[in-house]
């Protein structure tokens, strides 16, 4: 195969924000190109317009030097465009077979035929017949890329497709697609990390706001050279000083705590045991989906356990509600900045007012005090430079950084002895990333304790004192950071053990 | 060749002057559809429209006719827009009216025959706790046992339908009432007083404007108010302020009952006075719609029970002097959701012209 593609002059503008402000670029078969961004670079957007799921203001698509319009996610699978979403599309509770035959138009011994011949080919090792649930995420992705191969894909688009894989299954991963490439399978790779664009990728565009920032061979770049094209500027190490004199005074014990859900998507948490002491930043790795969001849960109070599960200096707060639990000074920034920790059509003060605990006295006699929740609003916007000093601007016209540090800030206006929190700069820039990091840092210094449950690796390494491993419910051994390294954490990850 | 004259534009906020215009752009589009009804029934469109809107009010009596009508649903509407801002899903008000009826008549019966001011305040407060226990029953069952409280509370309507019709069949039937499915008259004590000689106004409507100004300081004032808001915004982000999540749910399906159960009383003690079969004409189910064109806005809940209201009165009087069904009565009121459901698209969403443009290919 000896396939083409162009795009040029891709224009697509959403409220507020060019996503992708005139991107030219060209692919040839037989190579494995990288498009590398931060989130919210415009990646996904310009996936999306090759994928037909949304249609560009302005530009062209060229495929094999004709012009293609690509009006629907069909229209694309006409093309021989072949896409792998980030996020799966498959039907959890029907079997892997099922889930391929829903958009194929062949008979069933015929598809059958075809699925196992590819399988066989490339070495997927898959039983066609039990439900999706039961795959491993690694294997989600298999079904999906099985899915594009049956309909012979002349280009295929893998969307960040490393995200939740394990190493050893990045690894697969990456095989596979040299393979493909070998057969003339145009392939495109969108990540934000670099390690993956050195490894795997022939050629690498950067995007940076919407924008193409250069386009160029893998031989010529190096990590550090990609990663200030894709941030824009040097990126600022901060670097914790880890306290020589370490307090010893406990301030949270799990002992012993159990979660069983009744939800077959939920994790239960089997036997998670953990002490943090004071001025100390206890991390949480692993990969998303081990239980972290049912761990955070429990410990937030949003899920009651057995009383004597947790301890906060010694006093059993297991069956505390997240309020009765604030009142013990503790404090909590979830995943979900939009759906859980703030909500977007309500007003600053209004979202201000969701931590409420008794001495802040924003209710008194069950009536809002709007004049007292404002004035502790503005102190918020003002002590952590949240890019507003309007109380009354509702928070969806905050930026994610800006919202993130409007939660944080009010979660540490009322000087909580721990603050827990999940992945708390996902998503967000740079610049707002190095400000929740020294702000975390700074309650460290303050002697308050920090539970950091992240799925970035590196943020865990940077600030916590402390780190294990979450993975499938259970937790690993806890490590002192000194002797945790990325690999270390990558094992244990994926399941494996550190002997 | 493409030629685009428009395209819709997700809005960046939701508009708060289109947030009220879109109940009046409902309003209009069912009057524009509803003459072509008509056109197409074969009667003059202005015509029967003035028979609907206009005639029904254009005296006293009308007038007063209105307040009959509007006084329940405003009532009823009022209640669920605790259940609905809070993200409850109480769809069975028609019950808990129909059940507010029964105790109450109930106790009214008890007192027939008997004369004194301490009558009519013992059987309003009946058929408030008759509602309000009414409502408990989806409220339990969703908090207890994971229940769908649409589909309980829906269910439940037939049940107080069918208690109602046993009792005015049997137990309850007037023994001077030739075996009709009615209990006898209530006593004097046990009426609603009128508040004009030869109108059916009556004071029930000062239970509703008591239940509006309530509501709207719950709403705006309170702490209550505000964790309705937040419910009803994500009840993810209500969990993670620890706000008692059971508890609310049990509380505003007491209010709302209580309201529906209010209005039950206001129509048997006021303009029927006695118990029988069809005590309610699906007011209970009207008031969703009241709810909603009135945007859970108390105030708007008003104008909307108005609007409403006419509705029954123009289907009357369109089936009188027209002798067109009065059900049409019903079309209208399913005309008004369906274009307030469909004009609410304007509410995220623009239209933005672009004038003729042509594509190249």
């Amino acid at each position: 195969m000896n396939t083409n593609l162009k795009v040029k002059n891709i224009t697509k503008i959403y409220p507020g924000c060019v996503a992708n402000d005139n991107i030219s670029l060209g692919f040839k078969s037989g190579k494995i190109y990288a498009l590398l961004g931060e989130n919210g670079a415009g990646k996904s957007t310009l996936v999306k317009i090759l994928s037909g799921v949304i249609q560009p203001d302005e530009g062209q698509i060229i495929l094999n030097n004709k012009i293609i319009k690509l009006k629907s996610p069909i229209d694309a699978k006409k093309n021989k465009i072949g896409m792998v979403f980030q996020h799966f599309n498959l039907f959890e509770t029907l079997s892997v077979f099922e889930n391929l035959i829903i958009d194929s138009n062949e008979t069933r011994g015929g598809l059958r035929e075809k699925i196992k011949n590819i399988m066989k080919k490339y070495n997927f090792n898959i039983d066609l017949d039990i439900p999706v649930l039961n795959l491993s995420a690694g294997q989600k992705q298999k079904v999906e890329i099985i899915r594009c191969l049956i309909r012979n894909p002349e280009v295929l688009i893998m969307d960040e497709p490393t995200s939740v894989l394990t190493e050893q299954e990045t690894s697969e991963l990456f095989s596979s697609l040299r393979q493909f490439s070998l057969e003339g399978i145009l392939i495109i790779y969108i990540t934000h990390k670099l390690k993956e664009v050195m490894s795997l990728c022939d050629e690498v565009a950067v995007m940076r706001k919407g924008q193409l920032i250069s386009v160029s061979k893998i031989v010529d770049e190096k990590i550090e050279t990609l990663a200030n094209k894709m941030v824009g500027q040097n990126l600022k190490t901060i670097k914790k000083n880890i306290s020589i004199e370490r307090s010893t005074e406990k301030l949270i014990k799990i002992s012993n705590l159990n979660f069983s859900s009744e939800d077959p998507f939920e994790t239960n948490l089997e036997n998670v045991n953990f002490e943090v002491n004071r001025g100390e930043c206890f991390g949480i790795a692993g990969i998303s989906g081990n239980g972290q969001s049912e761990l955070f849960q429990v410990l937030s109070g949003e899920i009651i356990s057995e009383n004597n599960s947790i301890k906060l200096n010694n006093y059993p707060i297991g069956n505390l509600n997240p309020q009765q639990r604030r009142e013990y000074l503790m404090a909590f920034s979830p995943e979900d900045r939009m759906e859980q920790a703030a909500i977007p059509q309500m007003k600053i003060f209004e979202n201000v007012a969701l931590n409420n605990f008794k001495s802040s006295n924003f209710f008194n006699n069950g009536l809002i005090d709007e004049k007292k929740i404002k004035e502790h609003s503005q102190k918020i916007l003002s002590d952590f430079s949240v890019n507003t000093d309007n109380v009354e601007l509702k928070s969806q016209f905050l930026s994610g950084g800006n919202l993130q540090k409007l939660i944080i800030g009010r979660e540490l206006i009322t000087s909580p002895e721990l603050l827990i929190c999940f992945n708390p700069t996902w998503g967000l820039d740079v610049g707002a990333i190095n400000y929740i990091h020294e702000t975390l840092i700074k309650i460290n210094e303050q002697k308050k304790s920090i539970i950091l449950i992240s799925t970035d690796t590196d943020e865990l390494l940077k600030l916590c004192d402390k780190i294990c491993v979450i993975f499938k419910g259970k937790l690993s051994n806890i490590m002192n950071v000194e002797e945790v390294t990325s690999e270390k954490l990558g094992i244990l990850m994926g399941g494996g053990e550190i002997v | 060749m493409e030629v685009k004259l428009f395209k819709i534009v997700k809005r960046d906020e939701a508009s708060k002057l289109i947030f009220f215009l879109t109940p009046i752009l409902a309003i209009i589009l069912t009057l524009i559809f509803g003459a072509l009804i008509f056109y197409f029934l074969g009667f003059k469109p202005l015509e029967a429209l003035k028979f609907f809107f206009i005639v029904p009010i254009n005296n006293v009596y009308g007038f007063s006719e209105l307040f009959v009508k509007a006084t329940p649903l405003c009532l009823i509407a009022i209640g669920l827009s605790f259940c609905f801002k809070s993200n409850n899903w109480n769809i069975g008000a028609e019950g808990q009216l129909i059940f507010g009826g029964i105790v109450s008549g109930g106790v009214a019966l008890l007192f027939y025959g008997q004369e004194g001011f301490y009558i009519l305040p013992i059987v309003i407060l009946a058929g408030a706790v008759g509602g309000m226990l009414f409502a408990l029953i989806p409220a339990v069952l969703k908090t207890y046992f994971n229940t769908n409280e649409i589909l309980v509370s829906l269910m439940l309507v037939y049940v107080s339908k069918l208690i109602l019709d046993y009792l005015v069949v049997g137990p309850w039937s007037n023994p001077e009432g030739f075996n009709f499915p009615e209990t006898r008259q209530f006593s004097e004590s046990a009426r609603m007083p009128t508040l004009f000689e030869g109108l059916r106004i009556h004071a029930g409507i000062f239970i509703a404007l008591t239940a509006v100004i309530i509501s709207w300081f719950v709403f705006y004032k309170t702490y209550l108010g505000f964790q309705m808001k937040v419910s009803g915004f994500s009840l993810k982000t209500a969990k993670y302020a620890g706000y008692k999540g059971k508890t609310m749910i049990l509380l505003v399906f007491m209010i709302s009952g209580a309201c529906a159960g209010l209005a039950g009383v206001g129509e048997i003690t006021g303009p029927i006075g006695q118990l029988h079969r069809e005590i309610s004409p699906d007011y209970g189910f009207t008031a969703i719609i009241v709810a909603f064109l009135g945007r859970l806005n108390p105030i708007g809940i008003i104008f909307a029970s108005l609007v409403v209201a006419l509705t029954y009165l123009g289907a009357e009087t369109a089936q009188i002097f027209m002798q067109i069904p009065k059900y049409t009565g019903q079309v209208f009121q399913g005309m008004i959701l369906f274009f307030l459901l469909a004009a609410d698209y304007l509410l995220f969403f623009k239209i933005k012209f672009l004038g003729i443009k042509k594509n190249e290919l």
